[in-house]
């Protein structure tokens, strides 16, 4: 099979040329003219056949009518007792043997001589094998004479079998002719399919509206539907990806700016220490504009962008408790960097279907966040616990907080709060976001009783098919019980 | 010459702030659009507007760029504004330049491609489309931080410039010790209290003692050629 072109989207090189599928078996064309075709060949040859047999029984019957005919026409007594056979002016006798005997058997007659024909009569029709073949006789006794006909089947089948294959011969014209009609029609059949693909195939790789539905068969009706519903569903995809890269590109311009300006001060910072202080801000641009590609990266790997119900590839159960002790020890160097209090407020037994390496990054996410905007000296507290429906996460601070107003703003993409001084990306919780999406858990922020941010996940422990179940009849994710 | 900077990315506005102090400029730093129009409207000393020239970014928590723009100019205010921003799109520079802006920046952009244009901003608010400026034997090119002074090239520290260009803006016209500090330092610069006059005597000692007169009680100013 022909591989398509590989270089995707060259405007007019990218067209329906690119790959022409090989006409494999699975041809519908090649299927429907072989079976057609094959059945009127089946049918013709066996319509032939009987026709065949049929004439060649009619004319059977028509030339031992013609014996008989014959014989009964030399009843008249025109010969005496001789031994020299005559010979008969008609040539259409010239393949008949008459013989004629008296009472006693004696040959009165014979028409040709040389015969392989015996010297004796079955009365009535007879087929008498000779040396020389079968010969058809007829016998008939008539007055005081015994008449025999005689004609050699070889010349009898000779005769039959063409006038037989005389009244083929218009069949055998009118075959191709059906041929060449069913050829036509078959191709004029298929067309709208043909139709169909070259309107696909000539698609332009970005150009995602729906098929025309009009003029298509019905048979290719549902085909039609279930491709537009795909070519909808992919637009869908692919608007959000667009979407996500245009912001993404957008954002990468202030860390870029920042190194852009860092560089140029670097480079006219003339003093040792101008230029040590000013390649130290330059560390710390470098250090930002990569953190916020690799948060765009991890997003860019969670977020499922179109339906959610997809779910994760392997989930399996994950033990939480485990893993926020995990967590929390990976995050202890940045805590005492600002000399903060990072510790498990309760880690009870919990577990929950997921993706240990999403949920990982969802509680790493979640600590990182409360690090950066508690001030220093600060104390976080992470516990796990869980119920009889949802296995929970909470992550709370002592830090400013957020008001209730930004708590939903605050979980969007690139979005940072006014007047911050902390260099951030915008994009932790929205990582947090898009992780809890694929689980189908639900995201609960409020304020700790400490004062700062308390964010909980209620993560389902029951089989993702019922919950999507319940989300789709609703439209709403059910309440978990806090 | 005094500027605003209204930017929230905290290393972006401290780079630019650097930047532009490194050229001689004094160099205020706000993080949202509520405290820039604060500092546009409290007039300096003597009365005079608080700046030469803003320097906008759009995309502020708070109030939006544009609306802080929009506010500037409802108001009457012809400071020149030149707009610093990410969004890159036709659409927006339109948007940008309509609203009030004299001039617009696409980020990331080169430090020394915004110090040009902040010189020819400040070029044509000062009514003086020609970037060398000369005036009593003095040369001065904007661009270059280049002196001389009667054909000799001379050597100038960054404050010394900055002061000498004050004073070059409106020739004849006294400027109080007041006066040439907002026009040489920003907020949270530190200021020695006989900075000025340090930096006038050296000015003198390399122009020449009779460029730059001495009012008493008022100020200085360099004489306008006659």
């Amino acid at each position: 099979m022909k591989r398509p072109a590989d270089s995707p989207g060259t405007g007019a090189a990218a067209t329906g040329t690119a790959a022409t599928p090989r006409r494999g078996w699975m041809s519908l064309r090649r299927q429907l003219l072989l079976s057609l075709l094959g059945a009127v060949l089946g049918v013709f040859l066996l319509g032939s056949l009987a026709t065949y047999q049929l004439t060649r029984s009619e004319l059977d019957e028509i030339m031992d009518y013609h014996l008989r005919q014959l014989a009964l026409s030399l009843r008249a007594p025109m010969y005496g007792p001789q031994q020299e056979p005559g010979l008969g002016p008609d040539d259409q006798l010239f393949d008949m043997v008459i013989q004629v005997w008296d009472e006693q058997g004696l040959r009165l007659y014979l028409s040709r001589p040389h015969t392989a024909l015996p010297d004796r009569a079955q009365l009535g029709y007879a087929t008498v094998p000779t040396a020389e073949g079968d010969w058809r006789t007829y016998s008939i006794v008539l007055g005081t004479r015994v008449i025999q006909v005689a004609q050699p089947m070889s010349h009898r089948n000779r005769l039959a079998a063409a006038a037989a294959l005389r009244t083929l011969t218009p069949l055998l014209v009118i075959l191709p002719l059906l041929a060449g009609l069913i050829w036509y029609l078959v191709g004029r059949g298929l067309r709208p399919l043909e139709r169909l693909a070259r309107a696909v195939g000539t698609r332009r790789p970005d150009s995602l509206a729906p098929l025309a539905a009009a003029g298509v068969p019905d048979e290719a009706q549902p085909l039609v539907h279930a491709l537009n519903g795909l070519l909808g569903r992919l637009d869908q995809a692919m608007s959000a990806q667009r979407a996500f890269v245009a912001d993404a590109a957008h954002e990468l311009r202030t860390p870029l700016a920042a190194l852009q300006l860092q560089l140029q001060l670097t480079e006219r910072a003339v003093t040792e220490d101008e230029r040590r202080s000013a390649l130290a801000d330059l560390r710390l641009g470098l250090q930002r504009a990569t953190r916020v590609v690799q948060q765009l990266l991890t997003l860019a790997r969670q977020a499922p962008d179109a339906e959610t119900s997809s779910g994760l590839a392997d989930a399996a159960d994950t033990d939480l408790a485990e893993l926020a002790a995990l967590v929390i020890a990976e995050m202890q160097p940045l805590a005492e960097a600002k000399s903060m209090d990072l510790g498990a407020d309760r880690l009870d037994p919990a577990t929950a279907p997921g993706n240990r390496e999403a949920l990982r990054t969802l509680l790493g996410n979640l600590v990182d966040n409360a690090i950066r905007y508690t001030p220093a000296g600060g104390r976080i507290d992470v516990s796990v616990w869980q119920d009889d429906t949802h296995a929970w996460l909470e992550v709370a601070d002592n830090g400013p907080g957020v008001p209730p107003a930004e708590r939903e703003r605050v979980l969007d993409r690139f979005y940072r709060r006014a007047g911050q001084d902390q260099p951030g990306s915008g994009l932790g919780l929205a990582i947090v976001k898009a992780i809890a999406d694929r689980h189908h858990a639900r995201l609960v922020l409020d304020a700790a009783p400490a004062g700062g941010l308390r964010v909980r996940v209620a993560l389902p422990r029951t089989a993702w098919r019922d919950v999507v179940a319940a989300e789709d009849t609703s439209g709403n994710k059910p309440p978990p019980q806090p | 010459m005094r500027l605003l900077l209204i930017e929230d990315d905290p290393m972006i506005g401290a780079a630019v702030q650097r930047g532009l102090r490194q050229e001689g400029y004094a160099l205020d730093w706000v993080r949202d659009g509520s405290a820039g129009l604060l500092a546009l409207t409290t007039p300096a000393a003597g009365g005079e507007a608080p700046y030469d020239l803003l320097l906008l970014d759009l995309g502020l928590p708070g109030k939006d760029g544009l609306t802080v723009l929009g506010e500037l100019r409802a108001a009457g205010n012809p400071l020149p504004v030149l707009v610093l921003t990410a969004r890159d799109a036709v659409a927006e520079r339109i948007r940008g330049l309509d609203a009030g802006a004299d001039d617009y920046l696409v980020k990331p952009f080169d430090l020394d491609e915004l110090a040009a244009r902040v010189r020819a901003l400040l070029r044509r608010r000062a009514g003086r489309p020609e970037p060398v400026v000369r005036q009593a034997g003095i040369v001065v090119d904007a661009a270059s931080h280049a002196v001389s002074v009667d054909g000799e090239p001379v050597k100038l520290s960054a404050r010394e410039f900055a002061l000498l260009q004050a004073l070059l803006e409106q020739p004849g016209k006294p400027l109080s010790r007041a006066q040439l500090e907002e026009r040489l330092y920003g907020w949270g610069e530190e200021v020695e209290s006989n900075a000025v006059e340090v930096h006038i005597h050296g000015l003198r000692r390399k122009l020449g003692t009779e460029r730059i007169r001495n009012v008493r009680g008022v100020g200085w100013f360099v004489p306008r050629e006659a």
